[in-house]
């Protein structure tokens, strides 16, 4: 097979529709990739979630079915435990501060990491805070007190939210409407993007902006991909991922405007959290837990305070 | 979905006293009682989690992944012991058309298929173990485990085609089988043939190969993934094999061993006996009455089990002696129970609809509504066309009122049954799969309550493991088909297909109806829903039709195929337990057929309208 004369097909997933940042993000990188490296790559992007979920596209990267794909960190953090430091609740105040983490010495530090267990990370990228969502109003953290909320079945999510006095529910996003419509849980948290596409406003109106978890993730490439890459490829890779990211980024911001202004159409409400060192402290076992995968809670205090 | 081996007669003929039968028959016997404990471990889990959440307000980690991961296991312990039953879902019409001296041929290239798979899930398996890397964040061990699981399935359909064949005193074409085998899995890796046809033809087209020969179609699904290597296809064999693996990992799948353990015990229970009195008392009186019993009896039966299969083996047991002795000819007898069999998988809770929900990511929840209409709609369209089609038969006497009532409290616990799963599911106490282990538990205590036996208990647990194995193992082994359908974007190509027919929905119903009519023809239901449910539910989205409404015109589309040549598998079941030939029973379905067909163009209308 003479590779090198032909056109190299980068086998890509999307958990979402053309119109989603998921989406689009690889329409602009491909874009980017093809003015510096014409005819080299085609980017053959399949979306709506068919070859699976982030778990199953990774482990197709490692095993060689697929080249390149978004995840969030949670789903890498099988591979890299560090990595769940991003998803700590309650230790960045904003996008910028994750930002400035994934751009200091500890995004690196990922880098290395992820680059050790095969995933060669083009950039950081960031889908937005979480939030809680209830169906009565809730601003402090004692109202939660006895209420079933949905979650994803990870130690991090399920610890964060016993500490409130919850009982966590596993339910598939697909069932979620269905579950909270019917008791099944009272309350779940998700990034202000997702909630007016799975209209949930309609069965939890109440979004309290806790920005508990901020959901960072990762453009990745295959090691096995990126390494029969040359240096100038890699260089506009690299790039085209850097690009790529802010295109995301600001795609997601964009999203999350127009997502609450339809869920405020539909009777949904938008209400800020009370007490918030109450809050606060319910995150402090789910630190003290991780502070040993992480390497102490000096670390963790450090990235806080940056 | 699939058939439970005791309903088909053996297809050949095991010498019982050879050595090889005796060990085949120890390996099988330890399988199925192992399969049958993970079977109860699994529902214990689910049970805990239960009980857990509502009385104790908390719950355990990783509960969900351990589930999948017995899961996992059961399918690969459960797999092999279907190879020569009619689990396996072998296609034989065309290997009967064959002459006597090829039939042996035949029967050597299908078991190639067989040792094809096998390598495949042994050495594909062992090589994820070094590649994979992660451990589990919920259950705190290596990712591999759950993909070794597999890799020993591969070494375990070896190890029972082997003895089988031995058995069957065919140990010259077993050797040949895996001679042929062996030396196409070394080769493959060793081709390449430049094609500009897109990978997964190639598949599809050893995929019918295989089931052109009568190999099992789960595994023809693998062979022929690993075959489509050598025609560029982007899954390597230790993706095929993950592919497969998380084919069949998804919580929502362990609703399947639990739904076919509670129909399995309905009827060793015997409270499925109360349904039909009760049936019987409600319309037996008119004309046609015992068929309508068995319509009616068939409804009720619906709202507590999802396979349609263990619906028909029931009725065929049960109602078609029961129909000959009132002057109902014997096929027509036979008929009216494998047609009103369909129902079972479109009124919830249906088997056909979770595998639907898996493969698509539409909600359970509102299909199992959508299926409650298309399933009335259904059974109204039979009851005329029985009310039209049988004659002069004697009507049973008039129940009085007092009988009604007797009959309907005997009943009690059957209908329990059904408002566990409805009510638990919809009301919404419990997910999905939780509320198919709520039914099996309380199955089984009814089972207790009625006296069975330990015996008959573990045979049930046994039957619903093998069974949901096999089910599990074509779930999985659609994986890599459908991941390359998507990577060549065949949902794509239907798109732009229906944009030049017009981009209807008048359009895409019809197209989609002739394809599902076609593949129907001779793929199993639940393959046909996994690898066709993603590809045409784009275009009717983008056609506005409403997309649950499009599942379940999908999946009523798909049940129909239970009653049509060559595959009819309710067909198969109903003439497996009653000895009528199959094409007696194709014959007299005919009217009732018509009649299903019928409910499906009105459902179809209604999508347009509305
Ligand atoms: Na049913
Ligand atoms: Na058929």
């Amino acid at each position: 097979r003479n590779a090198a004369a032909r056109t190299t097909t980068i086998t890509t997933a999307s958990l979402l529709g053309d119109d989603k940042p998921e989406s689009k993000i690889w329409v602009k990188i491909g874009e980017l990739v093809e003015a510096k490296l014409p005819g080299q790559f085609k980017f053959n992007v399949v979306k709506n979630g068919a070859l699976g979920g982030e778990k199953e596209v990774a482990e197709g990267a490692r095993l060689g079915s697929v080249q390149a794909s978004l995840s969030t960190v949670s789903s890498l953090s099988g591979w890299v435990p560090e990595l769940q430091v991003l998803d700590l609740p309650f230790l960045f105040r904003d996008a910028a501060h994750v930002r400035k983490t994934v751009g200091g010495d500890v995004g690196a530090d990922l880098k290395q990491k992820l680059a050790a267990q095969n995933f060669v990370i083009g950039d950081f990228i960031n889908y937005g805070a979480r939030h809680l969502l209830t169906k009565e109003p809730v601003t402090r953290p004692e109202q939660l007190k006895g209420k079933k909320i949905r979650t994803i079945q990870s130690p991090l999510h399920t610890k964060l939210w016993s500490a409130f006095g919850t009982a966590p529910v596993g339910i598939p996003i697909t069932e979620t409407y269905n579950a909270l419509a019917t008791g099944v849980a009272d309350a779940m948290d998700l990034t202000k993007s997702a909630y007016a596409g799975f209209k949930l406003y309609e069965v939890v109106p109440c979004m309290t902006e806790t920005g508990h978890i901020w959901a960072s993730g990762v453009i990745y490439y295959s090691a096995s991909f990126w390494n029969q890459l040359n240096p100038e490829q890699k260089a506009v890779f690299q790039e085209a991922s850097k690009e790529g990211a802010a295109y995301f980024n600001q795609l997601i911001v964009d999203d999350e405007a127009a997502s609450v202004a339809v869920s405020l159409k539909n009777g949904g409400r938008l209400l800020k959290p009370e007490a918030f060192e109450e809050w606060q402290k319910g995150a402090q076992g789910v630190w003290q837990d991780f502070a040993t995968i992480f390497g102490g809670m000096d670390r963790i205090k450090a990235i806080q305070s940056a | 979905m699939a058939a439970s081996p005791s309903d088909f007669p053996e297809q050949t003929a095991v010498r019982g006293d050879s050595l090889a039968a005796r060990v085949l028959k120890g390996v099988e016997s330890v399988l199925g009682t192992l399969a049958a404990l993970i079977l109860t471990v699994l529902l214990t889990v689910v049970l805990i989690s239960v009980c857990l959440r509502y009385f104790f307000n908390t719950g355990f980690i990783g509960a969900e992944d351990l589930g999948i991961w017995l899961h996992v296991a059961l399918i690969s312990i459960g797999a092999p012991l279907s190879l020569n039953s009619a689990l396996a879902m072998r296609l034989d019409v065309f290997v009967r058309l064959l002459p006597a001296r090829l039939l042996p041929a035949a029967a050597v290239l299908a078991d190639v298929f067989t040792v094809l798979a096998a390598m495949i899930l042994l050495f594909g398996g062992s090589e994820i173990m070094s590649m994979l890397g992660g451990i589990s964040p919920a259950l705190g061990v290596p990712e591999w485990i759950r993909f070794g699981f597999l890799g020993a399935g591969g070494v375990l359909i070896l190890v029972v085609l082997l003895l089988q064949r031995l058995a069957e005193g065919r140990a010259l074409s077993v050797l040949i089988s895996l001679v042929l085998g062996a030396a196409l899995y070394f080769g493959v890796p060793e081709i390449f043939i430049d094609s500009e046809l897109p990978p997964s033809l190639f598949l599809a087209l050893v995929a019918a190969l295989g089931l052109v020969l009568a190999a099992p179609l789960a595994h023809a699904f693998l062979a022929a993934a690993y075959v489509a290597i050598a025609f560029g296809s982007s899954l390597p064999e230790p993706a095929i094999v993950s592919s497969t693996v998380s084919g069949m990992s998804k919580f929502l799948l362990l609703a399947i061993p639990f739904f076919l353990l509670a129909g399995g015990l309905l009827t060793s229970s015997g409270v499925a006996n109360q349904l039909v009195r009760f049936a019987a008392s409600m319309v037996g009186h008119r004309r046609a009455g015992l068929a309508q019993t068995t319509l009616l009896t068939s409804v009720l039966f619906s709202g507590a089990s999802g396979s349609s299969v263990a619906n028909a083996a029931f009725g065929a047991s049960t109602f078609q002696p029961e129909l000959v002795k009132h002057g109902y000819p014997p096929a027509q007898a036979g008929a009216i129970i494998a047609a009103t069999s369909v129902l079972d998988n479109v009124i919830p809770p249906s088997i056909a609809f979770l595998i639907l929900a898996t493969a698509t990511n539409l909600s359970v929840g509102s299909l199992l509504v959508g299926g409650f209409f298309a399933g009335g709609l259904m059974a109204i369209c039979l009851a005329v066309a029985i009310h039209l089609s049988v004659r002069e038969q004697v009507a049973l006497p008039r129940a009085s009122a007092r009988e009604r009532w007797q009959a309907a409290i005997s009943a009690i616990p059957a209908f329990g049954l059904g408002i566990i799963v409805v009510v638990g599911i919809r009301i919404g106490i419990v997910t999905t799969t939780e509320a198919a282990a709520l039914a099996a538990l309380y199955t089984i205590i009814l089972a207790v309550w009625g006296k069975v036996g330990a015996g008959s208990l573990l045979a049930s647990f046994r039957q619903a493991a093998t069974e949901s194995a096999a089910i599990g193992l074509l779930i999985g082994t659609a994986g890599p088909f459908a991941f390359l359908l998507a990577v060549d974007d065949v949902s794509g190509l239907v798109s732009e297909f229906v944009t030049i027919l017009g981009g209807s929905a008048l359009a895409v119903l019809i197209l989609s109806n002739v394809i599902l009519l076609v593949v129907g023809l001779v793929l199993d239901i639940g393959a046909a829903i996994l690898l066709f449910g993603p590809i045409l539910l784009p275009a009717a989205v983008a056609a506005g039709i409403d997309p649950i409404h499009f599942g379940v015109i999908i999946v009523v589309n798909l049940m129909i195929h239970g009653l049509t040549p060559p595959l009819g598998m309710l067909i198969f079941v109903v003439s497996g337990v009653t000895r009528i030939p199959a094409t007696a029973l194709f014959k007299a379905v005919v009217p009732y057929l018509l009649a299903l067909l019928v409910s499906l163009a009105i459902l179809c209308a209604w999508a347009i309208i509305f």
